[in-house]
């Protein structure tokens, strides 16, 4: 029998449209799961059972009552916890705001309420999304492992049916990191297309909110309700809403996929770029025509990515950092104090190298509709595992692996989808991220949807397997 | 002949601290000095672009 908690969005969707499962029914199952995978995953700070209940009835009253509202109405769903919510606590995982209690919710937490979206609860980042593998959660596919990050959380709660979809951050892979780590999709969309009022930020010439599903149909679902301009947010951009969904079902007959011949293969897990290769393969399999591509100026990836967020994260807390530094953990602090010593001219550097960065991946995307490539080096960490040894004998920190290859995305501000493309030599899954044109969503998610359908029409649960050092 | 090190010292580092009115215990002045470097060390391979005209990537609408 199916529980409730394994269907995916769409289905759930589906399903409530049609009144064959209730609001209710479908969010008491999913808290039952919570209940039951969460002493493992650690995914949620905060479970907000009792309002999600009572808007869940509040939803199949309003449906039965014919006020459908769309494919969200009564659907639960867990949102990072740097993304404000109306009287329920927002921490960004950090004792620096351990008692804050917003007052309004954050403009996307807003637009999934307005479609009926149901919170189950407030899921762990990082701390302040700052590094990418949430030490606060374990991986359902391996609870000795990351989840990756900074939206950890989100992605184990979506990965082991604990939420229907949820919500991250991305600021350098914050999003497709963990989905890629855990077997999910994760959009990161167009910078400026989601507006991020409300959601703490890391860094803002970087910082995205986009969400975390089990297929890329549900992604395209929850991107109608959240994308479009919003004023508050200077980057917002005034663009024309779109039902994402659009190209789903359409092949890809003709699609240009380009596929690097630099940077995106380097240092990669043979059996992450061995599977990705596959996909790209079945992509050509499905009518794509490859193209080989070289990635422009990719040796200032590193440097523009942190010539930007660092001083930017530092300006964020810097008040903080001078009032209570002592409830940051170590890591994040460390961090955070280094980025006061950055000059001020390294920075608009940074920022005028990502103008030279932008232009040349303009510029190939003349050439190419997608691009596509592996989401991160390598599968998911032992947890609290420092770095990464690679077959040329170098080491790398875990968390600088991690962003290496989805950071480019964060400072071409072009939108890139993480779809699961299989899986390593001990069970543990692998993505591969589809990065667009500017605005080019329903397009990755085309793509995305036709691999999908061809080569994993059923998006299995992670299999909760528990192992040492599951979270405390 | 070496170069001469152009890292910040832990003693550099409290010296801009306290400038920048940043509490920062003398015990932590070392490492956050080497993360400082390091950081120095990333982004100072932007040194090389030559950017001629090319305005930063921030802007603003002012309507």
């Amino acid at each position: 029998m199916t529980h409730p908690y394994e269907l995916t969005l769409s289905e759930a969707a589906d399903a409530v449209a049609d009144r064959s499962l209730s609001p209710v029914e479908l969010t008491t199952s999913v808290l039952g799961r919570i209940g039951e995978t969460d002493p493992a995953t650690g995914a949620y700070v905060t479970v907000t059972a009792e309002s999600a209940l009572a808007d869940a009835a509040r939803a199949a009253d309003d449906i039965a009552a014919g006020r459908h509202l769309g494919p969200l109405h009564g659907i639960p769903m867990a949102l990072k916890d740097l993304i404000d919510t109306a009287g329920v606590p927002t921490t960004a995982s950090s004792l620096v705001r351990a008692d804050h209690v917003p007052s309004q919710d954050a403009a996307v937490t807003a637009r999934l309420r307005a479609a009926g979206a149901v919170l189950t609860g407030k899921t762990h980042t990082h701390e302040f999304a700052y590094g990418t593998t949430t030490p606060q959660t374990r991986n359902p596919w391996d609870t000795g492992r990351t989840p990756g990050g900074s939206s950890g959380g989100s992605a184990a709660a979506v990965a082991s049916g604990a939420a229907t979809f949820a919500l991250g951050t991305d600021t350098g892979g914050s999003i497709r990191i963990p989905a890629a780590l855990t077997g999910i999709v994760g959009l990161k969309p167009t910078y400026g297309l989601v507006p991020r009022r409300g959601v703490a930020s890391l860094s803002w010439s970087l910082d995205h909110v986009g969400p975390l599903t089990r297929t890329v149909r549900d992604a395209a679902l929850v991107l109608d309700a959240l994308a479009g301009y919003d004023p508050s947010d200077n980057a917002s951009i005034d663009h024309p809403r779109e039902e994402y969904g659009r190209l789903l079902g359409r092949d890809l007959k003709g699609l240009r996929v380009g596929v690097p011949v630099n940077y995106y293969f380097d240092r990669v897990q043979p059996d992450v770029e061995n599977t990705v290769r596959a996909a790209i393969d079945a992509l050509t399999g499905l009518g794509a025509v490859p193209v080989p591509v070289e990635i422009p100026m990719a040796e200032y990836v590193r440097a523009v990515h942190w010539g930007l967020m660092v001083p930017e994260a530092t300006a964020y807390h810097q008040d903080s950092l001078r009032t209570s530094p002592e409830l940051y953990t170590d890591d994040v602090r460390i961090l955070l104090e280094a980025g006061e010593f950055v000059p001020a001219t390294d920075y608009i550097r940074a920022q005028r190298a990502r103008t030279l960065m932008r232009q040349s991946w303009q510029e190939l995307f003349e050439r190419v509709d997608v691009v596509a490539a592996p989401t991160v080096t390598s599968t998911a960490a032992p947890a609290h595992l420092p770095n990464l040894l690679w077959a040329d004998g170098s080491e790398e920190g875990v968390s600088d692996s991690y962003v290496r290859l989805s950071a480019p995305a964060n400072l071409t501000g072009l939108p890139s989808l993480s779809v699961p493309v299989g899986f390593d030599g001990d069970g543990l899954p692998i993505g591969m991220q589809v990065i667009g044109g500017p605005l080019d969503e329903a397009r990755l998610i085309q793509v995305g949807h036709a691999y999908e359908s061809a080569h994993r029409p059923v998006a299995h649960l992670a299999p909760l397997v528990t192992s040492a050092g599951a979270a405390g | 002949m070496a170069m001469p090190s152009t890292d910040l010292s832990p003693d550099d580092i409290a010296r801009l601290a306290a400038r920048a009115g940043l509490p920062l215990d003398a015990s932590r002045a070392p490492a956050v000095a080497a993360t400082v470097n390091a950081i120095h060390g990333v982004v100072g391979a932007l040194g090389e672009l030559r950017l001629g005209e090319t305005a930063p990537a921030s802007s603003f609408d002012a309507r």
